[in-house]
């Protein structure tokens, strides 16, 4: 009732606004926390600034895998390194990230300026709000309630570090307030890492989309595009043109887009499965002639991805 | 218009209305001239404050959505007060209906209009797949949410489709990973989503 009625208030306070010029009040972001876009800047620099390693704990269901990540700041470059302690222990690095490449998702959490010039950015997809937060890995802690304001995304509970910005802790929060997913650290150092006497089975060198990267994309003969997407994705790819993939972010989520062009026909259907916040949604179809598999894989809901299937077409 | 009115329909505008309150406004907006004109000055002043241009058209789908969730009744055999007891089921309901008002009206507002102005990020903010789906009511939403998919498959099809989507998750989800670490806030992290990581 209070929540109703609070809402009430707000309501007649945008109809007496109405009154107003049109102009005056069409600047600014109703309903958009500054604070909590402040922290949500921080914490994205902070990710590639900041020195430090830990424990990580990734929740999916019943599933819990247990890592070790280290992230180092040597002069105009960072280094990143993801160890598995638990299931196939797997080492990801990233070496030598320059600090001055922002990719496109960390750019739609960078508002900054943008908002007080009245450019909403991810405040027209997300409600954000700031909330006394807990103490994770010995961290005292700032909690950002982000909620969706539509349903083609997830809502999700971070914990940033208070001094640092730091993400420490992310719960994915599904529709009927379920939780998909939790990431958090169960320790944390910001002092050099110490060596470590971790076996690793894999080491996999992060890729990254420079020009002459060693990995070649896979092509596919005929252009396509993804003629819908939820208001806020944007491609993470410079030049799309014949890839079999396509990747889009909003800022916070993420999804990717698979073209199979098939050499036979194939009975038209949909499938799907999910891990935590992962959906991945394939549907065989006919594209003007052209049997293909479309997959979606990503941190959306179902309905989304496959709205996302639907609308691919060929390039005109 | 009664303060319990004012308040089911704030609830609906943002999109966080309970089938009760929906049905309330349903069955009043039939009548109700006030009522009628104050969801329309709620979305303007909504629309208006939140930097979106304000539109001149003025589209009531008020109806249609009363006769989807009349037909959907009719097709169930389920009442209302049948639906209540199943909380999951008639929660997904009344949010597919509220998402058919709510995106139904924007929607329909923004044909011819780019209401967040940034048409040249996102790829073609038309009507397409969403209105379709979604105006048939609340079942394909609800099925979406679900286990279920939608499109009813022979049985053969339908597990052969699921393990294709399983090997599809495991061929492409590195790929995916690859891109997710370079542009959302976790770091490295969406590589630990990985089943089995390829050097």
């Amino acid at each position: 009732m209070l929540l109703a009625n609070m809402r009430y208030g707000r309501l007649v306070l945008l109809s007496a606004a109405l009154a107003l010029p049109v102009g005056a009040s069409a600047s600014g972001c109703p309903g958009a926390d500054s604070a909590a876009l402040n922290w949500l800047d921080k914490m994205s620099r902070s990710l590639y600034q900041v020195s430090y390693h830990g424990v990580v704990t990734l929740q999916r269901g019943d599933d819990m895998q247990v890592m070790q990540v280290s992230h180092a700041v040597d002069g105009e470059n960072s280094s990143a390194r993801l160890t598995q302690l638990t299931g196939q222990g797997a080492q990801v690095e990233r070496r030598d990230h320059p600090l001055h490449c922002v990719h496109p998702g960390h750019k739609l959490l960078q508002l900054g300026k943008d908002l007080h010039a009245g450019n909403c950015g991810i405040a027209n997809y997300y409600r954000f709000s700031v909330a006394e937060g807990e103490r994770i890995a010995g961290r005292k802690a700032v909690r950002i309630l982000i909620q969706p304001r539509d349903m083609y995304r997830y809502g999700y509970v971070m914990e940033l570090d208070r001094e640092t910005g730091l993400l420490l802790k992310t719960q994915t929060v599904g529709r009927g307030d379920k939780v998909l997913e939790k990431f958090q650290f169960a320790s944390l150092s910001y002092a050099p890492e110490q060596s470590s006497a971790t076996q690793v089975n894999v080491v996999h060198q992060a890729q990254h989309p420079h020009p002459g990267a060693a990995n070649s994309p896979v092509l596919v003969a005929t252009r396509w595009e993804v003629s819908w997407l939820p208001h806020g994705f944007m491609s993470t790819d410079s030049a799309a043109g014949g890839t079999a993939r396509r990747t889009y972010t909003d800022g916070l989520a993420v999804f990717s887009v698979f073209l199979e062009e098939l050499g036979r026909e194939i009975r038209p259907g949909e499938g799907v499965v999910r891990s935590g916040g992962t959906t991945s949604y394939t549907r065989g179809m006919d594209l003007s002639g052209q049997p293909v598999l479309i997959t979606v894989i990503g941190e959306v809901p179902i309905n989304t991805a496959r709205m996302v299937a639907d609308s691919v077409a060929w390039a005109q | 218009m009664s303060e319990k009115m004012r308040e089911s329909l704030s609830a609906l505008l943002d999109n966080e209305a309970n089938e009760m309150e929906l049905q309330r406004v349903l069955k009043q907006v039939e009548g109700d001239e006030e009522l009628r004109l104050t969801w329309a000055r709620y979305n303007m002043a909504r629309d208006a404050l939140s930097g979106h241009q304000l539109s001149s058209l003025n589209v009531d789908i008020s109806a249609r959505v009363r006769d989807a969730i009349a037909a959907q009744g009719a097709t169930d055999a389920v009442g209302l007060r049948q639906r209540l007891l199943r909380p999951v089921a008639s929660l997904a309901v009344a949010a597919s209906v509220a998402a058919t008002v709510v995106i139904g009206g924007q929607q329909l507002a923004q044909i011819g209009s780019d209401p967040y102005g940034q048409g040249a990020q996102t790829v073609a903010a038309s009507a397409s797949p969403v209105g379709l789906v979604n105006s048939l009511g609340a079942t394909t939403v609800q099925a979406s949410y679900g286990n279920q998919s939608v499109p009813v498959l022979q049985p053969a099809t339908h597990t052969a489709y699921r393990e294709l989507a399983r090997q599809r998750m495991q061929k492409y989800m590195q790929e995916h990973a690859e891109h997710a670490a370079l542009n959302s806030p976790q770091g490295l992290i969406p590589f630990a989503r990985v089943a089995e990581i390829r050097e």
